[in-house]
């Protein structure tokens, strides 16, 4: 039974091409597009009442909400690399994905709204200055763990990685200054020059061409 | 032995309500954050962020409330809180990201007026428009309860736990719920677990306390 990712993947889907791509699994990719009404069609519903990209199908699983679909592809297809092997490590990956919705992307996904969806003339400075204040916080304790060790639940780069990664790329995205973050700088870089994330942007640019 | 730290009146009640549950032995440290006691430099160690709760647990420590329900959950609740088949644990996984990013901004954004203004000073407007948000929300459950009794299957599961320690913001700042029935009673099921009571018993005279210091 073949995994098959629905959404396009200029939304958050990518991340979840990211971790599908980590994995090394095979996947369809069905680029179901919200802007065409796609999302709300009764066979997208069944699989998401909410009407929200992405989903995921597995044989007999069926889910949406983005990190949740990620820390799902990790524990099956990702034992020993995204998703560690000691229990410390599964406990981090858990605690960051967390981390990354509640801390990390409102900020984030809240200048990006205003980079994708406004022109120069009415984006809203308050609130990106707003949401860069915001920012602080969650990018301090990045930068506190990221000094004694490389990655987020330890050595290796695992989904904690990846799921606190696709909300500070917002950052980045959105011309943000991480420069008094320098591990936190760093981290991301390396975590995006990653094979798997550019094969997840190549799917980026050819949808968008 | 595992070490849960988080006062009766921060969201440590959501992994106390879990550990009950599972029957775990476990310690509880409240550090009251009104006494800085989560800025020592001990507790900080193990959450830079100075944020509660925290869960230790041999090697294993790690932050965020849900977070630390879903550890709690596969590491000791296989079967129970944690189902055994891959659809039912792929629902628990995904309520409880949606409990944590799409309802709790709106409920505890609800909450938050409730508990740390007077009732003049209540913005209601804001309250109005994070009620009108919920809806949807809300509908969204509906659909999943009208399909099977709780929201991964026919048992109570983690993905229960952690939906309605988020529900019950919009419980106690007088949500109506009458336009979800179905939300309603299973909120009503679950919450009223015995592990859950428990806990809400021992939160209980902290909770007024507080209050009244919060609501003069």
């Amino acid at each position: 039974m073949m995994i098959t990712l629905l959404g396009k993947a200029i939304s958050r889907s990518a991340r979840c091409l990211w971790a599908l791509e980590e994995a090394g699994v095979d996947y369809e990719h069905n680029p179901v597009d919200y802007t065409k009404g796609e999302a709300k069609t009764s066979d997208f519903m069944a699989i998401n009442p909410g009407a929200k990209i992405p989903a995921l199908i597995d044989g007999d699983v069926a889910m949406f909400e983005s990190l949740a679909i990620n820390l799902y592809v990790a524990q099956n297809y990702g034992k020993g690399g995204l998703w560690p092997d000691d229990a410390a490590g599964q406990a981090q990956c858990l605690q960051w994905t967390l981390f990354s919705a509640t801390e990390a992307e409102p900020p984030g996904a809240a200048r990006l709204v205003q980079f994708i969806f406004r022109t120069d003339e009415t984006r809203s400075q308050e609130v990106l200055d707003d949401a860069a204040e915001r920012s602080k916080a969650p990018l301090a304790t990045l930068e506190t763990v990221l000094q004694s060790q490389p990655y987020l639940a330890g050595d290796s780069f695992t989904v904690a990685d990846l799921n606190v990664a696709c909300s500070v790329e917002y950052l980045v995205r959105t011309d943000f200054d991480l420069s008094p973050w320098p591990q936190v700088q760093d981290w991301i870089e390396r975590c995006m020059a990653r094979p798997a994330f550019q094969a997840m942007t190549a799917i980026k640019e050819k949808e968008a061409a | 032995m595992i070490k849960i730290y988080g006062s009766l009146v921060s969201r440590a009640t959501r992994n106390l309500w879990a550990l009950e549950e599972l029957d775990l032995d476990y310690e509880h440290v409240s550090l009251d954050w009104a006494k800085q006691k989560n800025r020592s430099p001990e507790y900080l160690k193990i959450n830079p962020a100075g944020k509660v709760p925290t869960l230790t647990d041999g090697n294993a420590t790690l932050s965020e409330s849900l977070g630390i329900n879903l550890y709690l959950a596969q590491k000791y609740g296989q079967g129970g809180l944690w189902p055994d088949d891959d659809a039912g644990r792929a629902r628990c996984v995904q309520w409880s990201f949606w409990a944590g990013a799409e309802l709790e901004p709106l409920a505890y954004g609800r909450i938050r007026e409730f508990l740390f203004k007077k009732e003049a000073g209540r913005d209601q407007a804001l309250i109005t428009d994070m009620a009108e948000r919920t809806g949807p929300l809300l509908n969204l459950m509906t659909l999943s309860l009208a399909e099977h009794t709780y929201l991964a299957g026919e048992t109570f599961t983690l993905a229960d736990l952690n939906v309605a320690c988020v529900v019950e913001y919009l419980e106690r700042s007088n949500f109506d719920f009458s336009n979800w029935p179905k939300v309603e009673s299973w909120y009503t099921n679950t919450y009223g677990r015995a592990a859950n009571q428990k806990i809400q018993d021992q939160r209980a005279p902290i909770a007024a306390e507080m209050m009244k210091r919060l609501q003069g």
